[in-house]
């Protein structure tokens, strides 16, 4: 392996004279799960933002796959294996979840058909075979977190960012979304995570960043930032 | 007659229909006003002139009209819109796409003259009437309203059925997630500036058809028309811009049958002000909802 997966290096961010992110390095190799965390505001949704080119970045590089992403248009880097799942989830509402799927499907054609890619689906997700022809909008907050992640299983991509995958969720669906993510995880995918769920989500990421006021303050795997209590009050607060 | 006002009534308001199913669907995608429409059909008749002129049958002309409109409203796309992406845009692009209808209209003016020109349909066809439950309807009539169902039709499999429908369903909805889903806005963008060009031409083809001329001042009234239509049918909502067509182009017509007259403008703008007091959103659609473009 030459060099990890996404190496982002002193990136910048600003939204006019607010600067949000303030030089942040950080890398993910292949098969990775990392994660970003930091409390509200401290610029892990820029992060993925400016990773995935819906933002503009003032300073710094993003690489992914050893290419510099600089000028690339977000659309193709979603085109060549990123997806970006934002907060909110992205589905779209008033489309259908058969057609949310298509999509996703349409991307990057695979040999594959539609059906069988849907097979695949239900197979993880029963649910989604039931609700096929509803609009994605009418889904309950849990489904649509499904629907998001079944759009991993139809077009499976080479980098996953993921913003706040529990966030007005139910326990029992934050449970079941992270088990979809660690399956994402053990089948090889890279991830990047930004989340508020600490011990949930350093439990199964292999590295750690803490982001504060748009700079990394502390980093290390997963494992020795939870048996780091001072770090994670003192930056998050947490419990 | 009122049967008969009834049939012109439908026929007038489906070339209202194509004008604001143009409008709607620009604002559905891009929640921004595309004046330029307005004067694309004025200009739907004077390429039928332009195309007959230089030798070709009208089946042709009518097709380039088609191309030739939805080509211009790539151009307007590049030159009003591309650019406007900052908070003021919703007035800027829309008064920048104002300026490059008036241009056309110059344009028109300085070719042709700012009189009237016949278009080159051959008397009789104006003429030719088919008896239809004792009415007697003129073909030309009949053709215009073929070819606008035919249109509608097409422009509701393109928007339900096909991968660019789906994609233009989805930037309308959010172009952030759709950007995010791997479409490539601007194409969208483009796809759905050559549709509602084109379908403003088509419009302007049918009333040059029916009127057997063309002219360059009625760009702005019928455009204004077609918008409060827009407006009655609910902002995005393509049925309610058909349905709002038949439904204005009926009570104008039966207006005139009742001796009203010039009335019957009053009565489509006193038409949208009541509906709008009473339903924001417009008759038929649920309330546009807008995204906050990032």
């Amino acid at each position: 392996m030459s060099e990890p997966q996404l190496v982002v290096t002193d990136l910048h961010v600003a939204y006019g004279p607010i600067k949000a992110l303030r030089g942040v390095t950080l890398h993910a190799n292949e098969g990775q799960t990392v994660a970003v965390l930091g409390a509200n505001g401290s610029g892990k949704t820029t992060l993925l933002r400016a990773i995935s080119n819906m933002l503009a970045r003032s300073q710094g590089s993003v690489r992914i796959n050893g290419a510099d992403t600089a000028g690339v248009p977000a659309h193709r880097l979603v085109r060549e294996g990123l997806l970006h799942v934002p907060e909110g989830r992205g589905t779209i509402g008033r489309l259908s979840v058969r057609e949310n799927l298509r999509l996703a499907y349409d991307l990057r054609p695979t040999r594959q058909s539609f059906e069988a890619a849907l097979e695949l689906v239900f197979a993880r997700f029963p649910r989604m075979s039931e609700r096929l022809g509803q609009l994605a909008g009418s889904l309950s907050g849990g489904e649509q977190q499904m629907l998001t992640l079944a759009r991993a299983i139809v077009n499976r991509p080479r980098l996953l960012l993921v913003d706040e995958p529990s966030l007005g969720l139910s326990p029992v669906m934050v449970d079941e979304a992270f088990a979809v993510l660690r399956e994402f995880q053990t089948s090889g995918m890279t991830i990047l995570i930004v989340e508020q769920n600490v011990r949930k989500t350093l439990s199964f990421a292999h590295e750690g960043y803490i982001l504060r006021q748009g700079q990394i303050v502390a980093s290390g795997s997963g494992a020795e930032l939870l048996r780091d209590p001072a770090i994670l009050s003192h930056y998050l607060g947490a419990s | 007659m009122i049967a008969e006002q009834i049939v012109n009534g439908v026929v007038l308001g489906s070339m209202y229909a194509l004008v604001a199913l143009g409008f709607t669907l620009v604002f559905g995608v891009l929640d921004k006003l595309n004046f330029a429409l307005s004067e694309l059909f004025m200009l739907g008749g004077f390429v039928v002139i332009a195309s007959v002129g230089l030798g070709a049958p009208l089946w042709l002309a009518g097709i380039l009209v088609l191309v030739v409109c939805g080509l211009l409203g790539l151009v307007v796309e590049f030159v009003s819109f591309r650019k406007f992406t900052s908070a003021d845009a919703q007035v800027t692009a829309a008064l920048s796409s104002l300026a490059v209808g008036l241009i056309m209209i110059d344009l028109v003016q300085k070719t042709w003259g700012g009189e009237p020109v016949s278009v080159p349909v051959p008397i009789e066809w104006r003429r030719a009437n088919v008896a239809f439950f004792g009415m007697q309807i003129q073909v030309m009539k009949i053709v215009i309203l073929a070819v606008t169902l035919v249109l509608m039709g097409v422009l509701h499999w393109l928007i339900s059925r096909t991968a660019m429908g789906r994609n233009i369903r989805a930037v309308a909805e959010s172009p952030t997630f759709a950007t995010l889903l791997g479409i490539d806005v601007k194409r969208v963008n483009q796809q759905t500036f050559f549709i509602a060009s084109a379908l403003a031409g088509a419009g302007g083809l049918m009333f040059s058809l029916r009127n057997g001329i063309a002219s360059s001042d009625i760009g702005f009234t019928f455009g204004l028309k077609a918008l409060a239509i827009m407006a009655i049918g609910g902002m995005g909502d393509l049925r309610g811009a058909v349905l709002g067509g038949i439904l204005v182009g009926v009570i104008e017509s039966l207006a005139i049958q009742f001796g009203f007259g010039k009335l019957g403008e009053i009565i489509v703008w006193a038409l949208m002000i009541l509906v709008l007091l009473a339903r924001p959103g417009g008759l038929f659609g649920a309330a546009h909802t807008t995204e906050q473009r990032a």
